[in-house]
């Protein structure tokens, strides 16, 4: 069976490509999503791409991955900061996690210093810019089937 | 200039301690062999290197990374270290990134889960450097990949 990775995607990044693109580049989310569903083709692996502005939608998407995805990448955007309800939503799912973040946003504001998601992820990627969306998809693939050869 | 250097900092010769998270020891010569075979795939020349002594690793930092196009740090307590230390590490990196160089912090282990207080800043240097901890020996594999990004942004044939 085909393994399905959840690419959740949080507030303002529909703006990507048209918001401060000395941050965050000059490629939209649809050119990101594009990019993803070929890298989960070359990798075998299901791809549902989704971004929301509403904090409440994205734990929704969170808890309806623990029975339909694998894994899930998030990039949280301003959320990071302030969402413990994500946090903890992220903490109820069993699978693979993996916060991604076009830029660093550690080293912005004070105010992006703290970060809710990461200590309920297992992974962070931060600062490759909208490649890393790209090249971490194959990197699950291969982390869940070493999980799989773990277990087994 | 196709060519990284890896820097591994203090105690990372012996990983023993250390789980990729599946029950599996890695080894950092494991590591070097993989990411030898991925630079191999990728097209670029591997500098490896681990010290325990960190006049050392600023020396590499500040000194020898300008012979490369790439540069890949494992600083490992550098993240929440005392100010003084924090403060050669970051003027060391801040050097490097003025050169526009691609530089990515990597970590086994997700630093976040690490320590009592973990709502505190990590501290990180500067902020054109990437980030990338938790993905065990991957945090290195992803580091290439996205340093050959970087230095041929034509190419998109990953490895397979």
């Amino acid at each position: 069976m085909t393994q399905r990775i959840y690419i959740i995607n949080g507030p303002n990044l529909n703006l990507l490509g048209r918001r401060e693109p000395g941050i965050y580049g000059s490629d939209t989310l649809e050119d990101i999503e594009l990019r993803c569903r070929e890298a989960g083709a070359a990798a075998d692996l299901d791809i549902e791409f989704r971004q929301s502005n509403h904090e409440g939608q994205i734990v929704d998407w969170i808890q309806e991955a623990i029975d339909d995805a694998d894994a899930i990448v998030i990039n949280a955007a301003a959320y990071t900061h302030t969402s413990v309800a994500i946090h903890d939503a992220l903490l109820a799912y069993p699978g693979y996690v993996v916060e991604l973040h076009i830029s660093n946003p550690h080293l912005r504001e004070s105010f992006r210093h703290v970060s809710y998601v990461s200590t309920a992820a297992d992974a962070v990627v931060a600062g490759l810019g909208t490649v890393g969306y790209e090249l971490i998809i194959p990197i699950v693939k291969s982390l869940l089937a070493d999980q799989a050869v773990a277990s087994s | 200039m196709n060519n990284v250097l890896i820097l591994n900092g203090a105690g990372l010769a012996d990983l023993a301690p250390y789980k990729d998270g599946h029950g599996v020891t890695l080894t950092l010569s494991g590591i070097k062999t993989e990411c030898e075979s991925m630079c191999r795939q990728l097209g670029l020349v591997l500098d490896f290197r681990q010290t325990d002594d960190p006049d050392e690793m600023f020396r590499w930092i500040s000194k020898d990374s300008e012979a490369f196009g790439g540069v890949i740090i494992n600083p490992v307590g550098h993240s929440r270290a005392a100010i003084q230390v924090f403060d050669l590490y970051h003027s060391a990196i801040q050097k490097l990134a003025s050169l526009k160089k691609p530089i990515i912090e990597v970590h086994l282990g997700n630093v976040y889960r690490q320590g009592d207080d973990v709502t505190g800043p990590l501290l990180k240097p500067v902020r054109e450097m990437g980030f990338i901890c938790g993905l065990g020996k991957y945090s290195y594999l992803l580091a290439l990949q996205a340093i050959a990004r970087k230095l041929n942004p034509g190419a998109h044939a990953g490895p397979a």
